[in-house]
């Protein structure tokens, strides 16, 4: 599982306040607690409004990079932000995101070129998410098509297929499943990941729904996920999902995980 | 009357199949069409409160909804002639750069279920839109729903709006969504800001009863 640590959102109440007071302790330890837990990418995402974003990104991305050595994954709903700030990063790591809309690829796509940055790419357009699976491989071939002129491969593209609230569709999870299907039919080698947490709007207890969610989307074969990484339920259900499965020969990952303390939540780490 | 009663409860229960049946068996016994509408809105009411105070959640919700159109399918035609005027008229989108539905189809649910008439005009919706809009249904409200705090600087182009199109002391302008706070709504110049579906229809309710 490749886990994008979403910790550090400006629409985080305590985030967002700490970007204003420009609290650079406050955001370093959440990079650092999420690098521990095991992240692979750390989302930096401002949310403030427009004409402050670019600022805020790039302190954002300085006190990241200054704490720990975890891949940035470089978020906001307007690709020019991206753009402006993509030249503070100091390493590879994720643009979060591309989609049907507007020309968001064309902004994005060519920064990809000749180096192993990969990218988010959601299955909606300037028509809003569509409903059917048809649309949404369509909206998906068109990324992708764009995305091999400046030589990306599909390995490189994080496929999140938008996923629907379960409250007010009966059939979300099911046509999550379908839309892999789907999907990894026609590009075998695409990641898929999802913001998982919108399964669970509307409903209570949604941890418990989150983390049921998680098992059966990654049987169902969601590889990457936007996610908590200091959550040690979740950290426990990603783990033993993979040994159920049979992807963690002899339980080795689960076991080290677990001793690490990284998915026993009785265990302080030191 | 006990059937009335029945109805309430059914609605407030969700129960979408038994509502056409229990609808027509109160018309068969004599209630009054607008009886009837009003035990269903009854119950719409309190599960509107209740989704406020998150006793009752959005599945539930939904199918209150779905079983006052059920119950409104058979009303309907034996409404026309007499009293089915609404109690106000609301303008319903999400606005500019915002595509979010469901928020919106539950306040317009919930708008439509306590007797007010919903012109929903959809999702991305420019500001000039909600203008002509409110002007070709005279509209009593307009509901902007907001999800985005990128799309949260949309919400002064709305008002602006209505004050070039000299229509702002016409209409109030109801703001809601899940990063807008009664702080911003003030500062914005906006008249009402609701929490929830349930607290949007309640304040409409509120001031078209004015």
């Amino acid at each position: 599982m490749i886990i994008i640590g979403e910790k550090i959102n400006g629409t985080i109440p305590v985030v967002k306040a700490a970007i204003e007071k420009r609290d650079a302790d406050f955001i370093a330890e959440r990079a650092i607690k999420q690098t521990e837990a095991g992240a692979d990418f750390i989302d930096v995402c401002a949310s403030t409004a427009p004409e402050l974003e670019i600022e805020a990104l790039k302190w954002l991305i300085d006190v990241v990079q200054d704490a720990t050595e975890t891949p940035l994954c470089i978020d906001s709903p307007n690709p020019r932000v991206i753009e402006a700030v993509f030249k503070y990063a100091k390493q590879p790591g994720l643009l979060n995101s591309i989609s049907g809309e507007g020309d968001k690829c064309e902004v994005l796509l060519p920064l990809l070129t000749s180096n192993s940055w990969e990218i988010v790419g959601l299955t909606c357009d300037d028509h809003g998410i569509p409903r059917d699976v048809e649309t949404k491989v369509k909206i998906t071939e068109i990324m992708v098509e764009k995305a091999a002129k400046y030589g990306i491969t599909p390995d490189r593209i994080h496929l999140d297929p938008c996923l629907l609230a379960l409250a007010t569709d009966n059939e979300s999870y099911l046509n999550f499943i379908k839309d892999i299907k789907a999907i990894r039919a026609v590009y075998p080698d695409i990641h898929i990941t999802s913001g998982l947490s919108n399964i669970s709007f509307g409903l209570p207890g949604r941890a418990q729904v989150n983390r049921t969610f998680m098992a059966l989307a990654i049987q169902a074969g969601m590889d990457s996920a936007v996610i908590d990484p200091t959550n040690k339920d979740m950290m426990a259900t990603i783990f033993a999902t993979y040994a159920l499965l049979g992807h963690d020969r002899n339980c080795r990952s689960y076991s080290k995980a677990f001793r690490a303390g990284i998915i026993d939540p009785n265990r302080k780490k030191s | 009357m006990e059937i009335l009663k029945k109805i309430a409860e059914t609605l407030y229960d969700g129960d979408e199949r038994a509502m056409p049946g229990l609808v027509q068996e109160a018309i068969d016994a004599g209630c009054d069409a607008q009886e009837v509408l009003d035990a269903m809105m009854a119950g719409m009411a309190i599960v509107g409160d209740e989704f406020s105070r998150d006793e009752l959640y959005i599945p539930e919700v939904l199918c209150s909804c779905h079983a006052m159109m059920e119950g409104s399918k058979i009303l309907k035609p034996l409404l026309t002639d007499q009293d089915s005027k609404s109690l106000g008229t609301v303008i319903l989108g999400s606005v500019q750069g915002d595509m979010h539905d469901i928020g919106k189809n539950l306040v317009g649910m919930m708008l439509e279920g306590r007797g007010l008439k919903v012109i929903d005009i959809g999702i991305d919706v420019p500001a000039e839109k909600f203008v002509e809009a409110a002007i070709e249904h005279n509209a009593d409200i307009v509901a902007c729903s907001i999800l985005l705090t990128t799309t949260m600087p949309e919400t002064p182009k709305v008002v602006k709006a209505f004050v070039d199109a000299g229509i702002r002391d016409k209409v109030k302008i109801m703001i809601g969504g899940a990063p807008i706070t009664q702080d911003f709504c003030d500062r914005m110049g906006c008249d009402m800001f609701a929490k929830d579906a349930g607290g949007a229809a309640a304040l409409a309710v509120k001031l078209c009863e004015k």
